[in-house]
């Protein structure tokens, strides 16, 4: 596979997502809602609280952590597993397992246009209003690069997860089910909707480990400088886990896959 | 005689975004405000008579969707004026609604998950059919296809003609003053095609009910109508008769020849032009004619030719 | 001609014995779908559990948020998820609008001699739904006992009024979302961001200031959607006028969204195909 091919996916991808223009500035303004929502919210909250700092996490840190979390969510919503029921339930899957390419690898490369696009038009504007309302609370440095390493791998991780939840289609036509089962357990587990700072000990203890971490929390860390991840001492250890992840994810979803699809060539669909 | 459909003048517009091309054009078009008028139709006048059956014709995307989404209420035209029923579709959808039936492309308009059976009846309801009038119209079902093995059986079920035949029975359930019917046959096999035209046939002549075809099978319209209409970049270009549509272009017709090498030759010739005598004659004088054909031009043939005239 | 000339009127019970007969039809046809049916169900409940998760560990970490301890909080967040479950079950089928109108199969729809909103939403009921209402109610119960709430006819009277009421929003807000997809393609995400803008319903409105304050009760109207009725039925005698306004304004903001909704329909131009 030439990687001219896979850019040209990316291209088209990147038009494809152009060509919804008023989509585009609604969700852009949608976001900024958001934001707001977010913001007024936790500041009630620690206003409340009385004190300035909650399990290590200050207001800015927490309202920085959840909205950059929605703005990566935003940037990493992936529909494989509707598209992927829904070419089922047409027998398009048929079509696309004859394409001279790999699937999975097609998609992934199919999505990364509309990932470019919702990276400069969600993650970029959401990046700057924050930087905006609090004066520039993000440390401007490695942590920045680290960052960015860190967020391609979560992109492996989330694409590899949801490859694995879109292959279980394959068996089920329960696709709305298995949907809100992955979303419910990845977005309370990673820290989308609460920071994981904020979990009881036991609990982090377990989450610590589970690869649904990988996808928003540890970018996030990264970003905000917290756990010690200035030094290389508290860096690696996430990196490696985020890499880990990655391995056995993507061997994982790759076994099962090609599993299934035997599967369903044996019995024709 | 009365009439079901009248179209006057009537012009349909879209507005659609001028849209450049490649990467750079994609960025560009995000704040273009660049629009074109397009006409999907442009000026028809029609008036279709009850009990008609007419075919709908002409190349993708001439307008005859376009055309029966004003009919059907759903689109309102630019200009001009329809009156189906002695209605005007647009302005009173629903009291429309109640005297057409419509099989729209390959879209079943049948509950999904529902046996045929419960879709009827629901049906029934919504159009606030009389029970007798329902039980008459399931007997005459009966009596001019085989419906016992597909009335029980959901219609994700069905196969493509099965579901067809179900949307077919659906549209005339109610008795509907007209029918409209998007390509009815599309996909299907020929003896399926077959119980399809014969079905329409018989429900058109039992209940007098006026059928709108469009259509891209010339089987269809050779074995339903009587009366063609042919839509071509929004414009009427031919409304008659089918058999006078064979001299459209004069009078054409086939000349097969068998000659000496025992290969069949032929010529499509224009009679109003051309003697054939002549031709026959002059050919002889180089070859012997071993036997000869004359054909009639088939209808396919002659709307091909009109579509390839009207494009140029 | 034939005898259905005559335009015969299609009233409340007309549509009240459609909707019944779909319903019933459905349900049947549902059952044979048993295992989509459990998935959905076990989808339901981690929803309904990872929501509750998150409150109790807000709560962990804060004692209480404006002014709000633990049980009223519970009382909100119950009141928002029993308000929800009609937006579920009964007009679910909003989130296929926007894939039935670019495949243009949403055409369907208009060929039938009855209300296109009523024969679009009747097609879907979501099951699923009635697990969130359990959820909720044990939750409101739950809250009422350790709140100490007096047991009388006229709360439980309003509570069921500003529930509805309640509801009226949710279903107004999904309602607009869905029908942006009439105008623009690739509205999607409207609907996905409202719908997790609800997750805020279930904090008191009272956060909000300025402007904010301005948006998030009359343009999108989320404060409506359990503070605002709630407050009516904790504290009738404390509650704020806008409270007692709830109800009309629910009203108007449901019609205001079949209203749009029902444009959209006529403005579209169907091309997709």
């Amino acid at each position: 596979m030439s990687v001219k091919r896979l850019f040209a996916l990316t291209r088209a991808g990147i038009m494809e997502s152009l060509q919804f223009r008023l989509g585009i500035f609604v969700t852009l303004f949608a976001n900024l809602i958001y934001l707001v929502l977010v913001y007024f919210l936790w500041k009630a909250i620690y206003d409340s609280a009385g004190t300035d700092v909650v399990n290590g996490m200050t207001f800015t840190d927490t309202m920085i952590y959840l909205i950059l979390a929605t703005a990566l969510f935003n940037f990493l919503e992936m529909f494989v597993v509707w598209d992927m029921s829904r070419s089922i339930q047409s027998g398009k899957i048929i079509l696309d397992l004859l394409k001279p390419m790999n699937y999975r690898r097609y998609t992934f490369w199919s999505y990364s246009g509309s990932h470019v696009v919702q990276f400069l038009l969600t993650f970029i504007p959401t990046f700057i209003v924050v930087m905006i309302i609090t004066h520039g609370a993000i440390h401007m440095g490695l942590n920045l690069i680290l960052f960015i390493l860190s967020t391609v791998l979560a992109l492996i991780v989330n694409f590899s997860m949801e490859m694995i939840v879109a292959t279980i289609c394959l068996y089920t036509e329960s696709t709305w089910g298995i949907n809100i089962v992955k979303e419910t357990i990845v977005l309370l587990l990673s820290g989308a909707s609460i920071p994981l700072a904020f979990f009881p000990e036991a609990a982090r203890k377990v989450v610590d480990y589970l690869p649904f971490r990988a996808v928003y929390d540890i970018p996030l860390t990264i970003l905000l400088q917290k756990n010690g991840s200035t030094e290389l001492s508290g860096l690696l250890p996430m990196l490696g886990l985020q890499v880990i992840w990655c391995l056995i994810l993507y061997i994982a979803g790759t076994l099962f896959w090609n599993y299934s699809v035997r599967k369903i060539t044996v019995n024709g669909g | 005689m009365e009439n079901a459909i009248v179209m006057k003048n009537v012009c349909k517009d879209f507005k659609v975004l001028n849209r450049h091309e490649g990467l750079k054009g994609s960025i560009r078009d995000l704040f273009s405000r660049d629009y074109k008028t397009v006409s999907a139709v442009k000026d028809v006048s029609l008036e279709i008579a009850k009990g008609e059956i007419i075919g709908y014709l002409g190349p993708n995307g001439a307008g005859k969707s376009t055309t029966i989404k004003m009919m059907t209420g759903v689109l309102e035209p630019t200009s001009g004026e329809i009156l189906v029923n002695g209605v005007v579709p647009y302005k009173e959808r629903t009291k429309n609604s109640e005297n057409i039936g419509v099989v729209f492309g390959q879209r079943s308009q049948l509950w999904w998950s529902l046996p045929l059976i419960e879709s009827f009846k629901l049906l029934r309801d919504i159009y606030m059919v009389d029970k007798k009038d329902y039980e008459d119209m399931i007997e005459l079902y009966r009596s001019l296809v085989d419906i016992e093995p597909i009335l029980h059986k959901p219609v994700r079920q069905m196969s493509l003609g099965q579901r067809t035949l179900s949307d077919i029975l659906a549209a005339f359930l109610h008795n509907p003053a007209i029918v409209f019917l998007d390509e009815p046959t599309i996909g299907l096999d020929v003896s399926m095609k077959d119980k399809i035209r014969s079905l329409i046939r018989g429900l058109n002549s039992e209940k007098n009910t006026t059928v709108i075809l469009t259509t891209h099978d010339m089987g269809d319209v050779d074995a339903l109508c009587k009366r063609i209409v042919i839509i071509d970049k929004g414009s009427k270009i031919y409304d008659n008769d089918i058999e006078h549509l064979k001299s459209y272009f004069g009078n054409y017709r086939t000349l097969k020849m068998r000659l000496s090498d025992d290969n069949w030759v032929e010529e499509v010739i224009d009679e109003s032009k051309q003697d054939i005598m002549k031709i026959i004659m002059e050919r002889q004088k180089e070859q012997k004619i071993k036997d000869l054909k004359l054909e009639e031009i088939s209808t396919e043939e002659v709307i091909k030719k009109i579509y390839e005239g009207a494009s140029k | 001609m034939s005898t259905n000339t005559v335009s015969r009127k299609r009233g409340l019970s007309f549509y009240a014995r459609i909707y019944k007969k779909i319903l019933i039809q459905d349900l049947k046809s549902k059952m044979s779908y048993r295992a989509d049916f459990i998935i959905s169900t076990i989808g339901m409940i981690m929803t309904n559990l990872s929501g509750f998760v998150t409150f109790l560990i807000l709560f962990r970490n804060f004692p209480s948020i404006n002014g709000w301890d633990y049980h009223h909080m519970l009382f909100l967040y119950g009141f928002s998820l029993v308000a929800l479950t009609p937006v579920q079950c009964f007009f679910d089928n909003n989130w296929n609008l926007r894939f039935q109108v670019q495949s243009g199969d949403f055409i369907k729809y208009c060929f039938r001699p009855i209300n296109v909103f009523f024969y679009f939403m009747s097609e879907v009921f979501d099951v699923k739904g009635l697990g969130q209402l359990a959820f909720g109610v044990g939750t409101l119960v739950y809250a009422w006992y350790h709140i100490g709430m007096e047991v009388t006819v006229l709360r439980i009277c309003l509570l069921i009024l500003f529930l509805i009421t309640a509801s009226l929003f949710m279903i107004a807000i999904m309602n607009f979302a869905a029908a942006t997809c009439f105008w623009i393609v690739g509205s999607g995400y409207v609907m996905v961001i409202m719908f997790r803008f609800k997750d805020f319903a279930k904090y008191p409105a009272s956060i909000f200031s300025g402007i904010f304050k301005v948006i998030f009760t009359f343009i999108i109207p989320i404060a409506f959607v359990a503070y605002y009725p709630s407050l009516a039925v904790l504290d009738p005698c404390e509650a704020p006028v806008l409270s007692w306004c709830a109800p009309l304004l629910g009203i108007l903001f449901f019609w205001l969204s079949y209203k749009f909704w029902m444009l959209g329909v006529r403005k579209y131009d169907f091309t997709g195909s």
